[in-house]
């Protein structure tokens, strides 16, 4: 009796879900079956191509410079997430644990810097960029993105942070450790968890920017994955569609299996730090 | 107590103000000084000229449009994805076959970069070759093609469309985050007294989803208000800047057009305009803290 209510609301469920989900499946099926459409049929509006192309995206790799743009990816995304992730912490740690002077401070501009998204400060960064020469420079871009995932950051660490009991680290000090070793030996083992969710999504947010790659990376030798697929597309009279679509596809999968796999913790770390 | 640098807050702080106060307090500087002056197109002010810029900005009817248009492209996609993520949320909040499944394929969109998206979409919706048309066509939905990006009238609310579904994932996930915190024993509760589904939810979930809701529309109302990938990499604005929103209209100004003066009046006037919604989050975070 209650397997069968159980199935009755699943059906129910799904259904009401299905508009939405076949929205959202909709851009992965154009994006792989475009991929693997014969060049010649690609601008054909049928939907299921007359054979498989595989070889579509060995030739992508080559033809849309896709190497070089995964590494420039995989470099800023790493590099700043890492910065982030070293400044933040300590910042989290004291803003949990501790109240001084200029605390309130502190966290309103973090605040503030949060809201402020790149876009709004486009001409400003530009100009800093160009004085300091480092225009087309991927290391500035790494500066950049972990500058603007240290609020996200702060704000998600510091609400776990607060969930750790401070006990913990107090006991550890009068056992005669010192708070490096409190730190190192209790807090942050307790606080990987939180490190790791954190981490990945300013992975996410790195991998995925824009405004910034296309206003300060001007070379194509420097393009990241997204301004280089946007760059097979902007302003060209012909556009090879089936390459454009296997590099998206490329470049989109990884992150969204990682994706698939997390968003449970999502709902956890998400909803914590949303109300405190 | 230990006298330690790693109980020293100011210490432990310090590079991460620096670092965010560098990146961010340089530029809004430069920002402000540039737009208090005359600037040629390569950035080399020329003297004094007061609010000149604003003004300037201000009195451009592409900018009263492009405003206009940002209050729809705001209210309509975060309207658009708090009604459609609040059902969604307690759908999969319930328990049912695939809902592992289910939450999966919901939250996909958030994964994939928003270029990625738009450009695809922008694929999709080609008048000629694009899916969209022949799948419409193959369900006899329509007999002609659609030109969905490239007339006015279509291009905007697909823009929208893509905007709302591409929000709906954080939004879903915050509810999700909402409705795990309603204590189960008020339902439980509200069925012994005999309340029914519309009822339960009026009188439980939603009061107390309150808090969340609040804090989606902020966060998503920020975000959408800054969203630039979508709208750029489907039509830049176009076509004939009807599709232009304040992000793509302070880039071309400041980028395509070369007024570096009017784009940095523009970028200062929307900032202003981002604290006013910051306040406002204040406010609602403070009021949760409280509560």
């Amino acid at each position: 009796m209650k397997i069968s209510s159980k199935l009755k609301r699943s059906i129910v469920s799904w259904l009401i879900l299905s508009p939405l989900m076949i929205a959202v499946l909709f851009p992965f099926a154009v994006m792989l079956i475009t991929a693997l459409k014969p060049a010649t049929e690609v601008l054909r509006p049928t939907w299921w191509p007359s054979s498989f192309q595989w070889q579509n995206f060995i030739t992508m790799w080559s033809a849309t410079n896709f190497g070089s743009a995964l590494w420039n990816s995989l470099y800023v995304a790493v590099l700043s997430t890492a910065l982030s992730i070293v400044v933040s912490i300590p910042a989290a740690y004291a803003l949990s644990r501790f109240r001084f002077v200029g605390k309130g401070f502190v966290q309103q501009f973090l605040l503030v810097s949060q809201m402020l998204s790149p876009i709004v400060l486009v001409i400003g960064l530009f100009r800093l960029l160009v004085a300091l020469k480092l225009l087309d420079n991927l290391n500035a871009v790494v500066f950049v993105y972990a500058t603007f995932n240290i609020a996200f950051s702060v704000w998600m660490l510091q609400s776990y942070f607060s969930t750790i009991p401070k006990d913990l680290e107090e006991a550890a000090w009068t056992e005669g450790a010192t708070p490096w070793q409190a730190l190192r030996r209790v807090f942050l083992p307790l606080a990987l968890p939180a490190v790791t969710v954190t981490a990945i999504f300013s992975f996410i947010n790195a991998w995925n920017e824009f405004v910034i790659a296309l206003t300060m990376l001007r070379n194509q030798d420097s393009y990241t994955l997204p301004i280089q697929v946007f760059s097979l597309v902007a302003g060209r009279y012909t556009v090879e569609w089936h390459h454009v679509m296997a590099a998206a596809f490329t470049a989109t999968i990884p992150i969204a299996i990682v994706f698939a796999w997390l968003q449970r913790y999502l709902v956890r770390g998400l909803a914590l730090g949303a109300v405190k | 107590m230990n006298r330690s640098i790693f109980t020293n807050p100011y210490v432990l702080t310090a590079p991460a103000f620096l670092l965010a106060a560098f990146i961010i307090l340089w530029p809004l500087f430069q920002i402000g000084e540039i737009s208090l002056n005359d600037v040629n197109r390569f950035g080399q002010l020329r003297g004094f000229s007061g609010l000149d810029n604003f003004t300037a900005v201000l009195s451009d009817p592409q900018f009263l449009a492009a405003c206009w248009r940002t209050v729809i492209w705001t209210v309509g996609i975060v309207a658009g994805t708090i009604l459609i993520s609040i059902p969604v949320a307690l759908i999969l909040n319930q328990d049912f076959y695939g809902r592992g499944i289910a939450r999966v394929i919901i939250m996909l969109p958030w994964a994939v970069s928003l270029t990625m998206t738009a450009i695809v979409w922008r694929w999709a919706l080609s008048g000629e070759s694009g899916m969209l048309n022949s799948a419409l066509r193959g369900l006899g939905l329509i007999d002609e093609n659609i030109q969905w990006l490239a007339q006015s009238g279509t291009a905007f609310p697909v823009q929208i469309a893509i905007g709302i579904l591409v929000s709906i994932p954080f939004t879903t996930t915050i509810f999700l985050g909402g409705l795990s915190s309603i204590p189960d024993d008020l339902y439980e509760a509200a069925q012994l007294e005999g309340a029914n589904g519309w009822q339960t939810f009026a009188e439980i979930t939603l009061p107390l989803l309150r808090p969340f809701i609040n804090i989606a529309v902020v966060m998503n109302t920020i975000s959408v208000f800054n969203s630039f990938p979508i709208i750029w990499a489907t039509t830049q604005g176009g076509p004939a800047n009807s599709t232009d929103i304040l992000v793509t209209y302070l880039y071309k100004l400041g980028f395509n057009f070369g007024k570096l003066g009017e784009a940095s009046a523009l970028s200062l006037l929307m900032f202003a305009l981002l604290l006013f919604f910051t306040v406002i989050y204040v406010r609602l975070a403070m009021r949760g803290d409280r509560a």
